[in-house]
């Protein structure tokens, strides 16, 4: 038939831009969640917490307001993900990150289990190594990857709010 | 005999006459183009709207969004392939069966490709990403992803089909075995579904875009369902065709003649071919394309066949009271086709029976010019009742009988025989060589595209 490709190329280009259209305005919330709070720079505020000597008493950690070299934490709110659900609970001593967890993770599959347990001390030794939640993230994971992240720099707020 | 009933099943305004075949509507042709595109466009943007800058930055980030792409874009591609060999009717009056598999074989190495490079590159990409062998990670992925075992055992199954389907080994495969061994297509297709929707990230966490995924699919298959099979078993058992008789026509060729109920009902096209699958013991698994060498005459209906092969050879010893299925009738080699007020219909050896339907179907005074060409004299069957025809419609008629090179069609002699052929449609219809010789030769004669015609034989 004549001018077959040009129809499928005009047929191409319309759902090529229809789709980005639409997805421009019902992005799933994790990415946006992510990208709200990654500008949040985690590192430098971690530190300002600590030697602020922080306004209001910590309510979980120690009992007393964080000295400098005083081990705190707080736990980032449950967030859902493609695959599931986490939550993760960050220790800061001074302005270091010294332990992260997850002490709540559910899937939906069994599968998605065994994946999350493969990535989650992955994502935890990238976080240690960076010192924030300014992470790379496990690629083929990458849904795990940006709750963890997000939920993360929801607890390291937490404690420089205090 | 089988008695015809008298009234029509369906109350349309077909009077007492044939139902005439649907007109084609080129425009719905275009129109399934346009869509087709947009589903390509629609897949591209979603892998693209999934994936995110830091995806991308991390370890295998790269080969796994290469690998997501590679997978949506080869299995949407797979999914035109089915389409295009499902037997839309719409669809198929434009372009024509012939038409359709010509596509579908030009494009089908694509999709193969694509999704061999889709599994490779996520394979890379995760093993990066792990920081594990690549062994360890093919290891990993078929073992504890959902799915992805059988959908590589569907990839292996498509691999296959791929390779016999290269030329070469097609060759040299008998029609049946090449056709039974295609069908897995179907499997492997099935067998991939799963693990799309459930790890492909533009599916995770979209259930609309999973819903969309499903539906297209799972009309696909319907489509499937229904013309490849649905249409074609209840014509079959509409008309209950059975041979009424074989009768020889000339050297290895013979006029199979059916009969059947409600024939005036069967949307026939002079030009078109129907797939016939004989119901006896050797013959009942495989379905053949013949053309029918004149419009149906209801009780009857006619193919003419050459032996050329075991089935068409072994057509000359049907008996009488044999049943017959049929599928069809298919083809675009129609005078709807006609796009000038006349034509000149062109045909070499057996390609003359689809030539003598279209020429019944062509109107009076529409003085067609006839070309007729042969080896041998006998080997020129139908051809009484094509000069007939020809002379009912005040046309002309020339029989080229001889070898190539005494009673060849050349630029010389086609424009002796048809001086005024630039102003005509082409039909053309005979083995594959000859029939892009004379396309090839239309072409150069001034015929533009559309106005040229084609149908080959595939021996």
């Amino acid at each position: 038939m004549k001018r077959a490709s040009w129809y499928l190329t005009a047929g191409a280009v319309a759902g090529f831009a229809g789709v980005l259209g639409l997805s421009s305005r019902t992005t799933p919330a994790v990415p946006v969640a992510l990208k709200g709070s990654r500008p949040a720079q985690a590192g430098q505020q971690a530190p300002s917490s600590g030697s602020g000597g922080s306004t209001a008493g910590g309510n979980g950690s120690g009992g007393q307001p964080a000295a400098a070299g005083q081990a705190q934490s707080a736990t980032g709110p449950v967030t859902p993900y493609g695959y599931g659900e986490l939550d993760v609970r960050v220790t800061v001593s001074g302005s270091r990150i010294t332990g992260v967890t997850v002490p709540m993770l559910r899937t939906a599959e069994p599968y998605s289990q065994q994946l999350a347990a493969q990535v989650i001390p992955m994502l935890k030794s990238e976080v240690l190594a960076a010192g924030s939640a300014r992470i790379n993230g496990v690629s083929g994971a990458t849904y795990t990857s940006q709750a963890y992240a997000t939920s993360l720099q929801a607890a390291l707020d937490k404690l420089h709010r205090r | 005999m089988p008695a015809m009933p008298a009234g029509r099943a369906r109350g349309r305004q077909a009077g007492p006459a044939r139902v005439p075949a649907p007109t084609p509507r080129p425009v719905l042709a275009k129109a399934a183009l346009l869509v087709a595109g947009t589903g390509l466009g629609a897949v591209i943007a979603l892998t693209i709207t999934s994936e995110t800058g830091s995806g991308l930055r991390a370890s295998g980030g790269l080969a796994t969004f290469g690998g997501s792409l590679t997978g949506m874009i080869g299995t949407y591609l797979a999914l035109l392939m089915v389409l295009l060999v499902s037997r839309i009717p719409a669809i198929e009056r434009v372009l024509g069966q012939d038409g359709l598999v010509r596509w579908h074989r030009r494009l089908a190495a694509w999709p193969i490709s694509l999704l061999v490079a889709h599994a490779v590159l996520i394979t890379v990409g995760y093993a990066q990403a792990a920081q594990a062998g690549l062994w360890h990670e093919i290891g990993t992925l078929l073992s504890s992803y959902p799915y992805v075992l059988i959908a590589t055992v569907g990839l292996g199954i498509m691999c296959l089909i791929g390779v016999i389907s290269l030329r070469a080994i097609r060759r040299r495969l008998s029609r049946e075995a090449w056709w039974l061994v295609h069908l897995y297509m179907y499997l492997a297709l099935a067998l991939s579904f799963a693990h799309v929707i459930v790890l492909g990230p533009a599916f995770v966490g979209h259930p609309l875009t999973r819903l969309v995924w499903s539906v297209a699919w799972l009309a696909t298959a319907g489509l499937v369902l229904g013309y490849r099979f649905g249409l074609p078993l209840v014509r079959s058992l509409r008309h209950r065709l059975v041979v009424a008789e074989v009768r020889p026509e000339g050297p290895g060729v013979v006029s199979v003649i059916c009969s059947g109920r409600q024939l005036d009902k069967l949307p026939v096209a002079g030009g078109q071919f129907m797939c016939w699958r004989f119901l006896t013991r050797g013959r009942w698994w495989q379905a053949h394309p013949y053309s029918l060498s004149a419009l149906p005459q209801p009780p009857y209906l006619r193919l003419t066949v050459k032996a050329v092969g075991d089935h068409s050879a072994s057509l000359a010893h049907l008996r009488p009271g044999t049943p017959v299925l049929v599928e069809g009738p298919y083809g675009a080699f129609t005078r709807h086709a006609q796009v000038r007020p006349q034509a000149v219909l062109i045909a070499a050896g057996i390609g003359v029976t689809a030539l003598r339907s279209l020429l019944e179907d062509l109107p009076r005074k529409s003085a067609p010019v006839v070309l007729l060409r042969a080896s041998r004299p006998g080997d020129l069957v139908l051809r009484k009742e094509v000069s007939e025809l020809v002379r009912h419609r005040r046309g002309q008629l020339h029989e080229l009988v001889g070898n190539r090179d005494q009673a060849g069609l050349d630029e010389r002699s086609v424009r002796r025989l048809v001086p005024d052929l630039h102003r005509r449609d082409v039909y053309v219809c005979g083995p594959e060589g000859f029939v892009t010789s004379i396309v090839d030769l239309a072409g150069r004669l001034g015929v533009p595209a559309e106005a040229i015609h084609h149908e080959a034989y595939a021996l």
